[in-house]
């Protein structure tokens, strides 16, 4: 299991675009990721359930992916978070 | 008895039907228990509606292909994700399995839960996706529905409704279906969005109709007012038809316009040349007149598909394009695809930190020399069967048109040699819509034959303002008196140096900013064939003469606002007759 501490950092925060980003690039992994923000805990491949945690900007979000392709999927998911979910 | 409801307009026209009552299907569910031994098949009923709504979404992605505005695109995706979504199918399997309830009244628990959980976030954006998450699963319900006892439209109804999902639309309007009011929804929902798109009449938030409407009585529906009338008297219906009688003369004079040169009212002939990317919007552009195809977007034919499209194949597209324009000039965009646009071919670059700046447009064809040569060997090839011209995208600097000319060039021998045909002097031209090469449009004009502004990505590069981002609000507008002054800038160097200019972006398709566009000194405007005729009817009552001596006016203009006044003070008076 890998946790990883993050900070939504992009203008909209978890907003629908990038929510749906964040599910689109995890359903290319098998490993089970959740989000914990705000003390509540969502499966992160969830579209509802990322909107649900209503992450705004600044937000501190812990990321805990556990499974086989874990190391792949939480620098996946960190370089989407830094990319700012690639917003112009 | 007549009783009138006053909503708002969500798409303009008119229409008088019978109404098709559709009550809200959480209206319609009761608490149904199931027996151990038909938990599999009440599974299994929810899966088909599933599958059925992913299919009925996909059909409408391919069928809006076309047309896609990307706020439409980005709904597709999120709903397609929330038809998906694995706690939602986790919650239904375990209403149905554990607590042995029917599908349908597992999902209505499971909306009611969801939905109370969107409406008690604090974020109004948040709270306002709850839209969404709701006619997803209100599609599921409707299939589920539909195989014991929904019903289809029926030609000559009009459908009143609670809400309406955009994926229903087409397949309304198919049915005969005239008109839509909803009690609910706004005219920013993406259902009237693309009811607009559709031609399709729609009035949306109409409080108290669905309790005071029944099924099979006769109203009237005016989608610009938002006004309804139920049960029209005698006095409601003559009213009706002289407004459909304007209605109709207006379509007619419209369509009358099909064959009547675009000329100015002083005498001055405008190029109106039509966008196009499919075969059905080059069918319409001849139809209406259109002098050529002023930008032929090639991005279709590689969108939607897993492999590169061969030589062959694109020749015989390109050819196609010349035959159907029958000698009238026809422009060919190079591939402009950019990390933005969603390619299944991977030739584009994936995560590009910022697309808008990125490897597109003819920066990817430069870095990917086979792609732009089959695309070239195919156009070359298709060149004796009409007028082509070639259209590079996103140039900024002249060493990028001098390179692909020397590719033009290399290959035309090529072909030559190789006893194709490959017409004489093509004309290629660059679009403007980099900053930078407006600025230096005087450095490499003499290396361009003719060139079109693309004042969509123009406007957003010189504003620095994704149109996509909502939270800019207004501030990406052509209305900036920079962009103004660009235009001007560049429609006057090519016009010094006996270069043609055209603008294809969205300005050129607003027939409010033909006199501006006019004033500016623009000779070629190419839009999509949907407003063609709006468009030459502006064009048509205005006075050129007079337009271009109020430049200064409008040059001098510091804000919007006062733009926005000189566009009101030279709106031209349309003949409606």
């Amino acid at each position: 299991m890998i946790e990883r501490e993050l900070t939504v950092t992009n203008q909209l925060g978890l907003h629908a675009r990038a929510s749906a980003k964040l599910v689109q690039l995890l359903s290319g992994y098998g490993c089970n990721v959740t989000l914990v923000a705000k003390g509540r805990e969502v499966n992160a491949k969830s579209i509802m359930g990322v909107m649900l945690l209503a992450a705004g900007r600044g937000t501190r979000v812990l990321l805990r992916v556990e499974g086989q392709d874990e190391q792949a999927c939480s620098d996946a998911v960190a370089a989407l978070f830094e990319r700012n979910f690639d917003e112009s | 008895m007549r009783r009138q409801f006053q909503g708002q307009g969500a798409s303009r026209g008119i229409a008088l039907g019978r109404a098709w009552v559709r009550l809200p299907d959480n209206l319609e569910v009761g608490e149904e228990h199931i027996g151990t031994d038909q938990v599999e098949g009440e599974l299994e009923r929810l899966h088909q509606a599933i599958d059925h709504v992913r299919a009925e979404m996909q059909a409408l992605r391919e069928q809006l292909q076309d047309v896609l505005a990307p706020e439409l695109g980005q709904f597709l995706d999120l709903h397609a994700l929330l038809l998906d979504d694995p706690e939602l199918l986790r919650g239904l399997d375990e209403a149905i399995r554990h607590h042995l309830l029917s599908a349908d009244y597992a999902l209505h628990l499971q909306r009611e839960r969801i939905t109370a959980r969107f409406r008690a976030m604090d974020d109004a954006y948040f709270r306002s996706r709850v839209e969404d998450v709701d006619q997803v699963i209100g599609r599921i319900h409707a299939s589920l529905h539909s195989r014991q006892h929904g019903r289809h439209g029926r030609a000559g109804e009009i459908l009143v409704a609670e809400s309406v999902a955009p994926a229903e639309l087409p397949r309304l309007q198919q049915q005969g279906v005239t008109a839509v009011v909803t009690t609910a929804g706004s005219p920013l929902s993406h259902s009237a969005i693309l009811a607009r798109s559709l031609h399709l009449p729609m009035a949306v938030g109409v409080p108290g109709l669905l309790q005071r409407i029944t099924d099979g009585e006769v109203l009237t529906v005016d989608g610009a007012s938002g006004e309804v009338v139920v049960e029209p008297d005698a006095g409601d219906l003559r009213r009706y038809r002289l407004r459909r009688r304007a209605v109709v003369r207006e379509l007619r004079a419209l369509r009358r316009l099909r064959r009547e040169p675009t000329r100015t009212r002083d005498g001055i002939e405008i190029g109106l040349y039509a966008n196009a990317e499919s075969p059905d919007d080059i069918a319409q552009a001849h139809a209406l007149g259109a002098a050529g195809i002023g930008l032929y977007r090639t991005e279709f034919l590689f969108l939607q598909r897993t492999e590169v499209p061969g030589e062959e194949e694109q020749f015989q597209a390109y050819r196609d394009v010349l035959l159907a324009m029958n000698g009238r000039p026809v422009t060919i965009r190079i591939l402009d695809l950019g990390a933005d646009k969603a390619d299944r071919t991977g030739l584009a670059l994936r995560d590009e930190p910022n697309p808008a700046l990125g490897l597109r447009g003819i920066r990817l064809a430069l870095a990917r020399p086979e792609l732009l040569r089959v695309q070239l060997r195919a156009m070359l090839r298709a060149s004796e069967y009409g007028r082509l011209r070639i259209l590079l995208p996103m140039v900024c600097a002249r060493d990028e048109v001098r390179r692909v000319r020397a590719v033009i060039d290399r290959l035309g021998t090529e072909l030559r040699e190789e006893g194709h045909g490959v017409a004489e002097g093509i004309q290629v031209g660059a679009m403007i819509e980099v900053p930078a090469a407006a600025l230096a449009l005087p450095t490499f004009i003499g290396d361009v034959d003719f060139l079109s502004i693309g004042t969509n990505d123009l406007v957003q590069y010189l504003l620095a303002a994704d149109r996509d981002n909502d939270a800019l609000g207004e501030l990406y507008t052509p209305l900036h008196p920079a962009v103004l002054r660009v235009l001007r800038d560049v429609i006057r160097t090519g016009r010094r140096h006996g270069r043609p200019v055209a603008i294809c972006g969205e300005l050129a398709g607003d027939p409010a900013l033909s006199p501006l566009l006019l004033a500016l000194g623009l000779e070629q405007f190419s839009l999509h064939p949907a407003t063609l005729l709006d468009v030459r009817r502006a064009l048509r009552a205005c006075d050129l003469a007079r337009l271009r001596s109020r430049l200064p006016g409008l040059l001098r203009a510091p804000d919007r606002a006062t733009i926005e006044r000189w566009m009101e003070r030279e709106r031209p008076a349309i003949d409606q007759a």
